[in-house]
């Protein structure tokens, strides 16, 4: 008898150690599945809803898809926030780059490295929203920049297209998300061996080549996992550019809160997943240059 | 190597400047806090210096035109949410974590579906809940609707944080402890734990810092008793007023006393093993 519950007992064990990752997985595959999965298909089934002014009904329609594709405000939003993407993205690089190579390459103190790191991170810890309106007083008529540049005689007049124009919105964007280029491409930089610069020292490659050959493609992977935060933030935004642009500036996450707002539950789904296709073809696109799983 | 010297202070004194215009509208916004009250509006000249503002936040300063910030309700319901939100994520981004030290099948796929948590935009995560709940005839709340998708956006971080934690994890000491004839509760106890315990820490002050700030997805599904962020929305359509700013100061110490206490954990843990992997054997019998 006691043979028989014994072999029963391991045959129990090693189904639950041939199967613990799945017993593990289960709750947060389940969640996932639960409230990211069935969200997200409600949404494309939804964009085919018939809209009416006052109702919606689940009989199925592209008519508001016809809409949003023949409507210039919508397709403009398109193309908008395409472009505002890409220039943040341009300007977070162009400005986060320099900073990432003195982090990581050139402080050699592991204390100050930390102490930078830390600096910028800190602005993080006030309220996302805060933050965007701060930047209000800053490049108002009579905001901070627009005095000191007085003051020290840049400028006779006040720039009076700083606030509530693209640029504002890319300003506020670019100072709220630089950070997340910075982080990826210092942690790849700090990684290189220094064994390596000597070599291509010993062997005459003057710094610039050694940039050119050596440091740059290995901080490649950092580029790209830094450029797929910002993308997917900025793809998603709505709040700075209602902010700072005086509602002038409508991305396509605006569009989607006005429609809501209005009860136009087709439309903002047909936006919401019009702003789906366009993330999924940035990230996969970025997603095939790195291994996400390698770098971690 | 001359040549180097001068781009290293190139990029130090460009690092300052950086550091300018990460910190410019802060300094800006701890500057006008300080604008004189009610009249004063949020910007340049400072009529007069005072702690108006930050009397009006906390609810002591005579009644104005002003509304006052719903500092009270709004932050409590705040950080109930990002409590339950930090401890769910954890939990489940550790049980995942632990899932992924075993090849399994499908776990490329787990992998991503998790991942998939953070890079959705919260406006199209809350759009789609919304519709969800419109559709099934469910309430929307802070504490439901709004909860599951502040848990969906922070899970992924927790996992991420104690995957790597689990990558650099020496699994041959808790071998070794089971070796001995230590009960698998036991050697979690004092083995495994101890070693996750500082990533289980940043995993929950990732989950809690982000699911306190967090707005997008809290808009369409988080009905009507406001959130923080959510009331701090409220003003963008009307005019804004310095005790934003007063409030914003408030919460930036808020965030550095937490960190403190974060770190003193982390400290503590780190002195804590040190002190426990000398004594390790006449604790574990």
């Amino acid at each position: 008898m006691t043979h028989i519950s014994d072999s029963q007992n391991t045959d129990q064990r090693r189904f639950f150690q041939r199967y613990a990752p799945y017993f593990l997985l289960a709750p947060g595959v389940t969640w996932m599945a639960l409230f990211l999965v069935i969200p997200l298909v409600m949404m494309v089934y939804v964009s085919f809803w018939t809209q009416t002014t006052f109702a919606i009904s689940s009989d199925l329609t592209t008519k508001s898809w016809v809409t949003f594709f023949s409507s210039e405000t919508y397709f403009g939003a398109l193309l908008r926030t395409i472009r505002i993407w890409l220039t943040v993205l341009f300007f977070t690089f162009l400005l986060g780059y320099p900073i990432a190579l003195f982090i990581g390459l050139f402080v050699r103190s592991k204390t100050v490295q930390t102490l930078l790191l830390v600096a910028c991170v800190i602005p993080f810890w006030t309220s996302f929203l805060i933050r965007v309106l701060a930047w209000r007083p800053m490049l108002g008529k009579e905001g901070a920049v627009n005095l000191v540049l007085q003051k020290i005689g840049v400028i006779s007049q006040p720039i009076e297209v700083l606030l509530f124009t693209e640029l504002s919105v890319v300003i506020g964007m670019v100072q709220i998300y630089v950070v997340f280029m910075v982080g990826p491409i210092a942690f790849m930089l700090s990684r290189i061996d220094g064994s390596l610069l000597e070599a291509a020292r010993d062997i005459g490659a003057t710094p610039l080549m050694t940039f050119r050959r050596v440091i740059f493609p290995l901080s490649l992977p950092g580029v790209t996992v830094g450029a797929i935060f910002v993308s997917v933030m900025v793809l998603g935004e709505f709040a700075t550019a209602s902010a700072l642009s005086g509602r002038k500036v409508n991305l396509l996450g605006n569009i989607i809160v006005t429609q809501v707002g209005s009860l136009k539950w087709a439309f903002a789904a047909v936006i919401g997943v019009v702003l789906t296709i366009v993330m999924a073809i940035v990230i996969t696109a970025l997603l095939r240059l790195v291994n996400l799983r390698e770098e971690l | 190597m001359h040549h180097l010297t001068k781009t290293r202070w190139a990029l130090a004194v460009y690092a300052a400047l950086f550091l300018v215009f990460l910190y410019g509208p802060f300094v800006v916004m701890g500057i006008l806090s300080f604008q004189q009250g009610p009249e004063g509006g949020p910007q340049f000249p400072i009529i007069e210096w005072s702690t108006y503002w930050y009397q009006h936040v906390i609810g002591i300063a005579p009644a104005s035109r002003v509304a006052p910030l719903p500092v009270g309700d709004a932050l409590i319901r705040s950080l109930s949410l990002a409590f339950a939100t930090m401890v769910v994520s954890t939990i489940l981004g550790t049980l995942t974590a632990q899932a992924f030290r075993t090849k399994f099948k499908g776990s490329g796929f787990v992998f991503y579906l998790v991942v998939l948590g953070m890079m959705v935009p919260g406006v199209l995560l809350g759009l789609g809940m919304s519709l969800v709940a419109a559709q099934f005839g469910i309430d929307r709340n802070w504490w439901s609707t709004a909860f599951v998708l502040h848990v969906v956006y922070t899970f992924p971080f927790a996992f991420l944080v104690m995957l790597a934690i689990f990558n650099r994890f020496d699994a041959s000491v808790e071998e070794a402890s089971l070796a001995l004839g230590v009960s698998p509760r036991r050697t979690f106890q004092k083995v495994t734990f101890p070693i996750i315990f500082p990533g289980i820490l940043s995993a929950m002050l990732f989950a809690f810092t982000l699911s306190y700030d967090e707005f997008p997805r809290t808009l369409f599904t988080g009905g009507s008793q406001v959130t923080m962020p959510l009331a701090i929305y409220g003003t963008f359509s009307v005019e804004i007023h310095p005790n934003l700013f007063a409030f914003g100061v408030l919460t930036t110490l808020f965030s550095f006393a937490l960190l403190s206490v974060y770190a003193i954990l982390m400290g503590l843990s780190a002195r804590r093993l040190s002190v426990r992997s000398t004594g390790i054997q006449e604790d574990v019998t």
